[in-house]
């Protein structure tokens, strides 16, 4: 119809700013493309490229799976009724090993309610199986307080913004608090990093920041566990918690009952979202949580 | 709603293969069955709203205003709208418009569509324009290839089986069992659904709605009242292209409109009994009910599920929805709401909602009923 | 003497290979006796949405990435080939704008048989000796044809080799050009005419007149004019029309089987026309040692050769390996490939 000369001139332009490496985000095969392309089916992948835009371009892949990373190539797409050749990059896998990451290619989700111990356990797990796990930091837009473990990373609202919207942040949420809204969230190069040494990443997390975790990397790709206070209800649990925000003496008394309304939902949210979680510990006694949780984790129970 | 607006008539061609009808014949007998339908003369239709998204290209068809007008004696003003797939709720919106303005007061709104005197790759081809010509296209990419990546991305994130989504097909198939109007009313299994040639994998043939023609005819009125009252029209926008979002597997544009349209009826998503849903392709309908709210995010198939196994959580596209009762693409938007009149009076509830969409919910049009008579 | 030298190079195959054997048994020929008379195990097909351009791309790509050198002060780019994808509308330019050279860059097309792709390099060479530029592109690309059914379709290959050059004295200086000639004469040994698909070829008399004759010629004058004794180059590589060919002129001048090897990648690719001698200067590159000497002979039909006699600068560097798997078609997805099924 009209592949004319201006249109194919335009998409000179627009190929060549896909000439980036990337990442699969999803892909399919149309058995019936358009005819311009031929009577094969077509393989399409909609890619990630390095610099965080999304293009949807032919994928040349034998095993292609969501997560594979690929390199450009220059692939004729078709000549037009006039005989003008058109241009355009396909993407091919690097690797047809099914493997999105090297090893282990998981991450370790701590979530549970203000107060439960989750910074704790997480700290003493990465520390006991340093060769095995690291921190994934978390970015926030909030102030640094006293208190604060080197597991944030801080940064402005319009820095994080930036962040978000390029796609270097993978997963964020607003939590508010005294008014305003802090917001945090996980860049996925950190994360990538931690894969790269062979470690396991672990994440001390609440629900829209797990959520968003499984929603980048896939569900099957986060080994997630519930910590909960003891208690038989969730009155106790509750009182428990209590307990230990105002033993921790690093809030005001209305930043703790913020803490606790926060507790409440998150308690909540457990039965709601039982299938965001892998396993559901309580946090009784510190040491006998870290040895079943390392029997629940593939490759630290010999750490 | 600034004011209350009625539906005083509605009129429907069957939709399918229509060959010996052309695109002004589907019109006439559209208009001609709504006319029928309502106690309202012909001459007091102050204003036409015409819904298209193909003529230009497989009728050699515009001023689609003046085509439809002209089927009228006394050639009321008319205007065309078109947002592809999504046109229907579009012109029911832009209809709304006009009656709250107090511009027109009682408004035919017209949904037409003659998509089988082109050939099937002409027809694929203009299907495109619904995405974006620059992004979208030059890859390769067909609509049943965008719901492809869509369905694909959407397995991977919830785990949903080939098993599950061929039920959505199977369900919308039965309901239209009853509609004398459907394209397709025979029965579908969900084996079937699963062993039927793949288009753009995961999808399958029967996951697609069919090419179909059409008409559907609805006429809206702030004067002459009737038992079915529109008490929200909302519609929502979201990128053209799916390389413009963060995340493909939910549509920003639908929870938009839902969140707006809730509001403007001033009711409870519980209140709301039944559904019409832009079931384009069975993964839509799935991400649809999540994202209308009726389930969590992941969990969308599980209204299917127990649809399937004949519990009614909902009712959910009693006409057959796209894939059955089938999409002569800007008509769906209006049949909706006449189907959906005729589902609250027939299961005798009070609210239903239509949720018509175009592309992959660029754009997005929400319409809640209230029967009155309830 | 101003000098130019290589200071990035680069090269693209596509994955598809087809084996000689069954070509032959296609055609209900003897393997066996095939593989003995020419040589050529294997050779390289095209994908069926690439050609000569796309090659290019690639191996362009490939010598900007390994040379660093940013694709903006490139001035100059001459691609070789006798399958250009347009009769009229230069490869040359499509490359200057997919690589984002200077757009105030010399740019052309060639064509002369196999020997298109040095003429290249000969004329980039002067082109920076001169002052003119600082660094260019020359490149050879083919999609080779061979008719079903003739000869030439169990060696005619597919590939490209690109080389960016610079000053002599640029600290990225690989391998400097010392010295160029050719010879050319009005042969009639291979040719093909402006409307054919295929190239037509004279059989044996591109044997002695057409290939040894000028390979003879030009070895004769390099020895004499340039007072060189051939036994002192490290590497040689000729054209390589079959893997017969060169070896039998290498013999006739006393050049041995270890000169040659390096660059004899004829029998596991085939003749891919302008890349050829091309390829084999690229596989040199990647392994030959400081201050070695490289004598490259192409010959191409028509006829002619160029002479081309270069220095290391440094010790090779290996490109990055290449490690997608070979794809071997059978004979009918080999035509389809080909481009013989185009209606």
């Amino acid at each position: 119809m009209n592949n004319s000369a201006p249109i194919t001139q335009r998409g000179l332009a627009r190929e060549r700013e896909k000439l980036l490496p990337g990442t699969v985000v999803t892909f399919t095969t149309i058995m019936h493309p358009p005819t311009r392309l031929g009577s094969r089916p077509r393989m399409i992948g909609l890619i990630e490229l390095e610099n965080g835009r999304r293009v949807l371009a032919p994928l040349l892949s034998e095993v292609p799976f969501i997560g594979q990373m690929v390199r450009p190539r220059m692939r004729l797409s078709h000549v037009t009724e006039e005989g003008l050749r058109v241009y355009g990059v396909a993407f091919e896998a690097l690797t047809n090993v099914p493997v999105m990451q090297k090893f282990p290619g998981y991450i370790l989700a701590l979530s549970g309610p203000s107060g439960v111990g989750k910074s704790t356990i997480s700290r003493m797990l990465t520390q006991a199986c340093a060769d095995y796990t690291a921190s994934v930091p978390i970015l926030t837009t909030r102030e640094p307080k006293q208190g604060d473990e080197s597991e944030y990373v801080y940064t402005t609202p319009k820095e994080f913004d930036r962040l978000l919207r390029t796609g270097a942040i993978v997963s964020a949420t607003d939590i508010p608090s005294k008014g305003e809204a802090r917001r945090y969230g996980y860049r996925g190069a950190d994360i990538e990093a931690i894969w790269r040494e062979g470690k396991v990443p672990v994440v001390v997390t609440e629900m829209h920041l797990l959520q968003g975790l499984a929603h980048h990397f896939g569900r099957r790709s986060i080994l997630s566990f519930g910590l909960l206070p003891p208690g038989k209800s969730k009155r106790a649990k509750l009182s428990q918690l209590l307990h230990r925000l105002r033993a921790r003496g690093r809030e005001t008394e209305e930043h703790i009952r913020d803490r606790l309304k926060n507790a409440e939902r998150d308690l909540a949210f457990f039965t709601e979202r039982k299938d965001l979680f892998d396993h559901i510990v309580v946090n009784e006694d510190l040491s006998s949580l870290i040895t079943s949780m390392k029997k629940k984790v593939p490759g630290l129970s010999g750490a | 709603m600034q004011r209350d607006i009625y539906i005083a008539g509605s009129g429907l061609t069957r939709f399918g293969e229509l060959w010996e009808k052309s695109l002004r014949d589907l019109m006439d007998e559209a208009i001609d069955a709504a006319l029928r339908s309502s106690e309202l003369d012909v001459l007091e239709i102050d204003l036409v709203v015409v819904a298209n998204m193909l003529a230009e290209i497989t009728n050699d068809q515009a001023g689609l205003g003046a085509l439809a007008s002209s089927l009228l004696p006394h050639h009321p003003p008319a205007v065309r709208v078109e947002s592809a797939c999504g046109s229907g709720a579009l012109a029911l919106h832009t209809a709304c418009a006009f009656l709250e303005s107090g511009r027109a007061k009682t408004v035919l709104v017209l949904g037409a569509e003659k998509m089988t005197d082109a050939p099937t790759d002409v027809v694929s081809q203009a299907l495109m324009g619904a995405a974006d010509s620059e992004l979208d296209a030059p890859a390769g990419l067909t609509f049943p290839g965008i719901f492809g990546l869509i369905a694909q991305r959407y397995m991977y994130e919830y785990g949903l089986t080939r098993e599950q989504l061929s039920i959505v097909s199977s369900v919308h198939h039965s309901h239209a069992a009853e509609n004398t109007f459907a394209q397709f009313r025979q029965g579908l299994t969900p084996e079937a659904v699963s062993a039927s040639p793949l288009v753009s994998d995961p999808l399958r043939l029967f996951d697609c709605s069919p090419i179909s023609d059409g008409a559907a005819a609805c006429i809206l009125s702030t004067e002459h009242k009737s038992s079915v009252r529109l008490c929200a029209s909302q519609i929502a926008s979201d990128t053209l292209s799916i390389t413009e979002r963060p995340t493909i597997v939910s549509f920003p544009a639908t929870r938009e409109a839902m969140d707006k349209a809730l509001l403007e009826a001033d009711i409870e998503r519980s209140d709301i009994q039944a559904v019409e849903t832009h079931d384009c392709f069975s993964i839509a309908a799935i991400i649809n009910m999540e994202d209308l709210g009726f389930a969590k995010e992941g969990k969308g198939v599980k209204i299917y599920e127990d649809l399937y196994t004949g519990q009614t959580p909902l009712f959910v596209n009693m006409s057959g929805g796209l894939k059955a009762c089938g999409h002569p693409v800007a008509v769906t938007g209006i049949k909706q709401v006449i189907d959906m009149g005729k589902c609250l009076k027939r299961e005798n509830v009070q609210y239903g909602l239509t949720h018509n969409f175009g592309g992959a919910a660029a754009s997005c049009g929400i319409h809640i009923l209230e029967n009155l008579a309830v | 003497m101003a000098h130019s030298a290589i200071v990035g190079f680069g090269v693209y195959l596509p994955k598809y290979r087809i084996k000689i054997s069954d070509i032959a048994r296609h055609w209900q020929q003897d393997p066996v006796g095939l593989l003995a008379s020419l040589g050529v195990e294997e050779k390289s097909v095209p994908g069926l949405d690439e050609d000569s351009f796309t090659f290019a791309f690639e191996a362009a790509q490939l010598a900007l990435e390994t040379s660093g050198i940013p694709s903006s002060q490139i001035s100059a780019i001459f691609v070789g080939s006798e399958s250009h994808p347009y009769a009229v509308k230069p490869t040359s330019g499509m490359l200057v704008s997919a690589l984002k050279l200077d757009p105030f860059s010399h740019a052309a097309d060639l064509e002369f048989a196999c020997k298109a792709g040095t003429a290249g390099l000969q004329i980039v060479d002067s082109f920076i000796r001169s002052g003119q530029v600082k660094f260019g592109l020359a490149l050879g690309t083919d999609t080779a044809q061979g008719k079903p059914g003739d000869a030439l379709e169990y060696t005619a290959a597919a590939g490209a080799a690109a080389f960016l050059l610079g000053p002599a004295d640029h600290k990225d200086a690989l391998c400097r050009v010392e010295r160029s000639l050719s010879y050319t004469t009005d042969t009639p040994d291979f040719w093909r005419a402006a409307d054919e698909g295929y190239p037509s070829h004279a059989g044996r008399f591109t044997g002695e007149p057409g290939y040894f004759a000028h390979v003879r010629e030009t070895l004769r004058a390099v020895v004499e004019r340039w007072k060189i004794e051939l036994s002192e180059l490290d590497h040689v590589v000729f054209h390589m029309p079959n893997a017969k060919f060169p070896m039998r002129i290498a013999k006739e001048f006393g050049i041995t089987k270890q000169q040659m090897s390096v660059g004899f990648i004829v029998p596991t690719i085939g003749n891919t026309y302008s890349a050829c001698s091309l390829i084999g200067l690229v596989s040199v590159l990647e392994k030959a040692r400081k201050d070695q000497r490289i004598l490259v002979v192409s010959y191409g039909s028509g006829a002619g050769c160029d002479a081309i006699l270069m220095t290391m600068q440094k010790n090779g560097k290996a490109l990055p390996v290449d490690a997608r798997e070979h794809s071997y078609l059978k004979y009918d997805e080999y035509l389809e490939h080909s481009g013989a099924l185009a209606a």
